[in-house]
């Protein structure tokens, strides 16, 4: 019967023509729904073939075949892409090679002359990229560059890149620490196209700034933690007008008279994020507020000194702010979140993490007056309770994140909750006093809950899990950790979940091989599992994980009672499998990881091990792991049970 | 003192004597240094020629082996000479002052005797100058003993150590030698304008002396090796001329003289490229030595005689009467030479040099540590020594920069120009030299990876993956591990990849392997 109808809608489907067909599948979001809509018709199967623009490859086996089946593609994303290496990249498109560590020069060259009109790469966290690597890119005259931790890129290679890129746009050498002044002002000589600057961590100081200044069409620039810059720097920074987003958070040497200075100059500033910078905010900068007052949204003040009076300030002035960022502010209280929401209507998201003088009046406050709120991180206000979020739940339906992370909050403040029906993410973490039946409300309307954090909830069973499996069907990331009376029966239920990727079941002591199973069965996105103690898994739990899991990236086994077989099995299988942390594996002996990490070894990019392998795994294996780009952290922690 | 003494007669009586007076010293302890002196003798120190003879004591002959004769001749001067023991001696003393009495005697016997004959024959001046050569040569010598002499009676001379140290030993046989050369010189009088002449009026200073004579020496070994050094090339310059040089490098460039207001001298290519640094100011020749060109002035005219003109010129000297001479290239369509419509004149003869060497020669000097760059002045090779393989900056043009603000300077004002990796020479060497170090790696990870080919559920990737590389990996020459070869032995070998590589694992363990080879 089913097979009647799928073939009956194809007939209909195939009559139709295909930009009709790509316009139909444009509206249709899931990558899910679109291999349903694939595999049900022929004619949906060459629309999505002729209009598909962006492609995220997991398997490096499969690209060729991905570049064949979509010519129309404008995006690929190998970041998640096992084993990369020079010689598949020889045939791709504009790229994203983030945290892709086996690519080399040779690779890139490959790919730069393949690709013409190759206008975006990401090489972020390419820890192993360097000079050389920028080299072969600077050929193609890019637009967009990501070189995020590229730990092996000098001035020299930003040079390449400014000399070779003339057009480029946006730029990012976050954490490229070789990076110098020089680069820095060469590259504002040579790009004058520059729209977005990242220099993040860099030991740059003053004079790159004064370089920046010069790009005409500078929009966005981030500094953060810049240590070497200072009020001087911001005051030459402001020679350019046209800038629309700054980041000086956690710059130390940036005061209020700096950020003032740089304000004062601009007129389309959206967005300034001065956490962990200034030690206070003072009137220079609330002052000269006023003149960005109409285009300013997001203002993130994390970390500083902030009283009521500076929050009315702002308040007063920025009407159209959308996010404010107040987390770890000493001084706000009440009154100061009341004078502030008091003319910011607009405001999507709060975020007054670890303000702990904060009560119910705050909460009740924003509810009255920010309906349109979308997040709100509550984070360690412990003075919040069921009484403040009935307001919340009740006024603001919008609301799509709650953070109540060590709250101490109750079922009944879940029960007011559970209003908000477009709640997306819910951190109930170290709530130890919700139960099963909080969980029952909470899954009762929220159907769209994608994240549920219920870290250490240790009241929780199997019961709750039972409720949260059958109501929000579409949770990607759960976290369980420390919830012990979870037992194979309570994962059991959570295989119903097909979406989810993450699962993290920390120190789960109940929980066995066949929970392992039964979730390998059912969660067949997971792309992440933390097993970490559980001490009860065992081998039968990782042959399910090697036969069904194959999309499995990350993976925590330590503690685990596996053995050398198992973990042969499971390395040997998992084909997306990139990051393992197995420490104190006590069953496993010196040959099963040496068996087993060889059969992983051109996958693995990062391996947690007890310090004591070192010396008696084979030093070939150890240089393989290495010529693979694969990093290992030697741990050298005792063996201590507890749970 | 017994050693003190045998070298203070060493020294006096140079080698024909010196033999026969150590014999005579026949103090046991004695042997051995005595003959060690006496090799010191036989065999000069390399570029010294054979020590010469002293024309007072004897025919010019290779008397060194027949100390019996020289004894015979002239043991009777040192007869009284005892072998004492004692710090101070002053008949030791006495004996030498005799000596050096006779010695002038015998110089001014000489000189009158040259005087009779120069009446007699009236000779032409040339035999003059030649005798008066001669004599000054002789008169340096004399005045060299006499300090010799006199230093070696001094307080501070009185130490055992030198009768005992070789080294000053040898000391002596270098102030033996310059009577060699007064005779030598003697021997050679068409070189004798060259010959250097020590200021006897700063010889005041023994060690002043002592370099004057080390001076002279090399003079002379210069003049035997290359008896005309005007011409051709010579040896190499001395770092010393060069560095000078380099200050006031091709000159001239700022300074606008009308032309007209001063003369243009050109030097000839050879005299450029002669290994000098004196020239002469009226003729341009060259010369290695401020004296020999100081010797060579006497020929342009009386007033270069003066003892003021003779003697080291001081700064200001000679500024006011010499005019303003300019310099000209000898190559021909060089803006520097005189024929150029926008003739610009070098300075001095300096800049010649160095212009000349960097623009029209070859550049012989190559650097010893990067073998890239080449030199056509010495000095420029040293320079860039100090800095070469020391953060070397190099931009895509070839240039080179000590610093790299310099180099992305350099980069930021040309267009296309970008900063060279320092690999791109490493490349190179790396994959000429050390092939056994990085591609095997690469290829023993590449292996590795297929050798585990995992299970697929997609029949058409494998086809994707049936590829050179797999075929590489299957047949991989590496060795693995014991266990790894059984591993390789369970794996059927084919290229059916899709099969699970872990079929050797018990029936029950693999039984989701299997599932999967076959889905």
């Amino acid at each position: 019967m089913g097979h009647d109808s799928g073939s009956s809608a194809g007939a209909g489907v195939e009559s139709l023509s295909l930009d009709l067909l790509a316009h139909a599948l444009a509206g249709v979001r899931d990558p899910r729904d679109r291999k349903s809509c694939r595999l049900a018709s022929r004619a949906f199967a060459r629309a999505e073939a002729a209009s598909r623009r962006a492609a995220r490859v997991l398997r490096r086996e499969a690209l060729p075949r991905a570049l064949r089946a979509f010519p129309a593609l404008s995006s690929l994303d190998l970041s998640a892409c096992a084993g990369l290496d020079d010689a598949s990249l020889a045939a791709a498109l504009p790229v994203r090679l983030a945290r892709a560590s086996g690519v080399g020069w040779r690779g890139l060259e490959a790919l730069v002359a393949a690709c013409p009109r190759l206008e975006a790469v990401d090489l972020s966290h390419c820890v192993a990229a360097g000079d050389r690597e920028m080299a072969a890119l600077a050929a193609a005259g890019l637009r967009e560059l990501v070189m995020d931790k590229c730990l092996g890129i000098t001035d020299v290679g930003l040079a390449k890149v400014a000399v070779g890129c003339p057009g480029l746009q946006r730029l990012s050498v976050k954490w490229c620490r070789e990076i110098s002044d020089i680069g820095v002002k060469l590259l504002a000589k040579k790009c004058p196209e520059l729209r977005s600057v990242d220099i993040s961590y860099l030991k740059v100081t003053n004079e790159s700034l004064r370089s920046v200044s010069t790009l005409e069409k500078l929009e966005d620039i981030a500094m953060v933690s810049c240590l070497f810059i200072d009020d001087d720097g911001l005051q030459m920074l402001s020679m350019c007008n046209s800038l629309q987003s700054i980041d000086v958070s956690r710059c130390h040497h940036v005061s209020s008279l700096g950020l003032a200075s740089l304000i004062d100059s601009q007129r389309f500033l959206r967005k300034i994020n001065a956490a962990h910078s200034l030690h206070e905010i003072e009137t220079c900068v609330l002052s000269k507020l006023s003149t960005i007052g109409e285009t300013l949204t997001v203002l993130r003040l994390d970390g500083l000194e902030i009283f009521a009076s500076n929050l009315q300030a702002i308040g007063s002035t920025c009407k159209n702010l959308v996010e404010i960022g107040l987390s770890k502010c000493n001084g706000v209280t009440d009154d100061g979140i009341v004078s502030l929401v008091a003319h910011c209507c607009d405001l999507r998201t709060i975020d007054v993490t670890c303000c702990h003088l904060l009560t119910n009046g705050a909460l009740a406050a924003i509810a009255e007056n920010c309906r349109k709120i979308e997040c709100l991180r509550l984070e360690s206000c412990p003075f919040i309770s069921e009484k403040g979020l009935e307001p919340i739940a009740t006024l603001c339906s919008h609301l799509k994140e709650v953070d109540l992370t060590d709250c101490r909050i109750n079922d009944a403040a879940l029960q007011h909750l559970a209003s908000c029906s477009e709640l997306l993410i819910l951190k109930l973490g170290l709530c130890s006093s919700i139960s099963d039946e909080g969980l029952v409300y909470i899954s009762s309307n929220c159907g769209k809950l994608v994240e549920l954090d219920l870290y250490r909830c240790s009241a929780i069973t199997d019961d709750g899990l039972a409720a949260v499996a059958s109501g929000c069907k579409k949770i990607r990331m759960l976290n369980l950790c420390y919830c012990t009376q979870i037992t194979d029966a309570g994962l059991k239920h959570v295989s119903a979940l097909e979406e989810l990727t993450n699962l993290e079941l920390r120190c789960l002591v109940r929980i066995t091989g066949i929970g392992i199973t039964s979730i390998a069965l059912g969660c067949t996105s997971l792309i992440e599992l933390d097993l970490k103690r559980c001490y009860s898994v065992d081998d039968a739990g990782l042959w399910a994980l090697s036969r069904y899991s194959q999309n499995l990236r990350q993976l925590t086994i330590t503690y685990c009672q596996v053995t050398g077989l198992g973990l042969c099995h499971l390395l040997g299988s998992l084909r997306c499998l990139q990051d393992v942390k197995m420490v104190h594996l006590s069953w496993v002996s010196i040959e099963g990881f040496e068996m087993a990490l060889r059969a992983a070894c051109g996958r693995l990019k990062k391996l947690k091990l007890l310090g004591g392998l070192r010396s008696v795994l084979s030093t070939e294996l150890l240089q393989m792991l290495l010529a693979c780009g694969c990093r290992v952290r030697w741990v050298d922690k005792p063996l201590v049970y507890e749970g | 003192m017994e050693g003190r003494m045998t070298s203070l007669e060493a020294t006096m009586k140079a080698s024909s004597t010196m033999a026969s007076s150590m014999v005579r010293n026949a103090d046991p302890d004695q042997q051995t240094l005595r003959s060690n002196s006496v090799e010191q003798f036989y065999f000069p120190r390399p570029g010294q020629s054979l020590p010469g003879i002293p024309p007072f004591f004897g025919p010019p002959s290779s008397s060194l082996y027949l100390p019996n004769d020289n004894e015979a001749k002239f043991g009777n001067q040192f007869e009284s000479n005892p072998s004492q023991n004692t710090d101070w001696d002053p008949q030791a003393i006495v004996s030498n002052l005799t000596f050096l009495e006779q010695k002038i005697k015998q110089v001014k016997d000489i000189v009158q005797s040259m005087n009779n004959r120069e009446n007699q024959v009236a000779g032409g001046s040339s035999e003059l100058a030649a005798k008066q050569q001669l004599i000054t040569a002789d008169l340096t010598s004399i005045i060299i003993q006499l300090i010799s002499t006199a230093g070696s009676l001094l307080p501070s001379m009185k130490n055992p150590l030198l009768s005992s140290n070789p080294a000053v030993r040898q000391l002596g046989n270098t102030l033996g030698s310059p009577m060699g050369f007064g005779m030598n010189a003697n021997q050679r009088p068409s070189v004798d304008s060259k010959t250097d002449i020590p200021d006897t009026g700063k010889t005041s200073d023994y060690d002043e002396l002592m370099n004057n004579l080390n001076t002279a020496q090399d003079e002379r070994d210069e003049l035997i090796k290359c008896p005309n050094p005007c011409g051709g090339e010579g040896s190499e310059p001395t770092p010393m001329e060069d560095h000078d040089v380099k200050e006031s490098d091709d000159g001239g460039e700022g300074e606008n003289l009308p032309p007209g207001s001063y003369v243009v001298l050109q030097l000839e290519k050879e005299e450029i490229l002669a290994p000098h640094t004196h020239f002469c100011l009226i003729c341009g020749k060259g010369f290695k030595r401020d004296a020999n060109l100081r010797m060579h002035m006497r020929g342009h005219g009386d007033e270069y005689k003066t003892p003021a003109a003779l003697a080291k010129p001081t700064k200001d000297s000679g500024a006011d009467h010499a005019p303003v001479t300019r310099y000209s290239c000898p190559f021909v369509g060089c803006k520097r030479n005189k024929e150029h419509k926008k003739f610009q004149p070098l300075k001095t003869i300096l800049c010649v040099k160095n212009h000349y060497k960097r623009s029209h020669c070859d550049k012989s000097y190559t650097c010893s540590r990067c073998n890239t760059k080449k030199f056509s002045v010495i000095a420029d090779l040293k320079t860039h020594e100090k800095h070469c393989g020391r953060d070397k900056w190099l931009c895509s043009c070839g240039t080179t920069f000590s610093r790299k603000d310099k180099l992305f300077g350099h980069v930021a004002l040309f267009q296309g120009h970008t900063p060279a990796l320092p690999m791109e020479d490493v490349k190179v060497s790396e994959a000429s030299e050390q092939p056994h170090d990085s591609e095997p790696m690469n290829e023993m990870a590449r292996s590795m990876v297929y050798s585990f080919p995992s299970s697929s559920s997609d029949g058409i990737s494998n086809l994707d993956m049936k590829m050179a590389d797999d075929v590489r990996g299957y047949f991989s020459p590496l060795s693995f591990d014991p266990c790894f070869g059984a591993l390789d032995d369970f794996t059927r070998p084919g290229f059916d990849i899709s099969e699970n590589p872990f079929s050797f694992l018990p029936s029950g363990s693999c039984s989701y392997g299997q599932q999967n080879g076959d889905s």
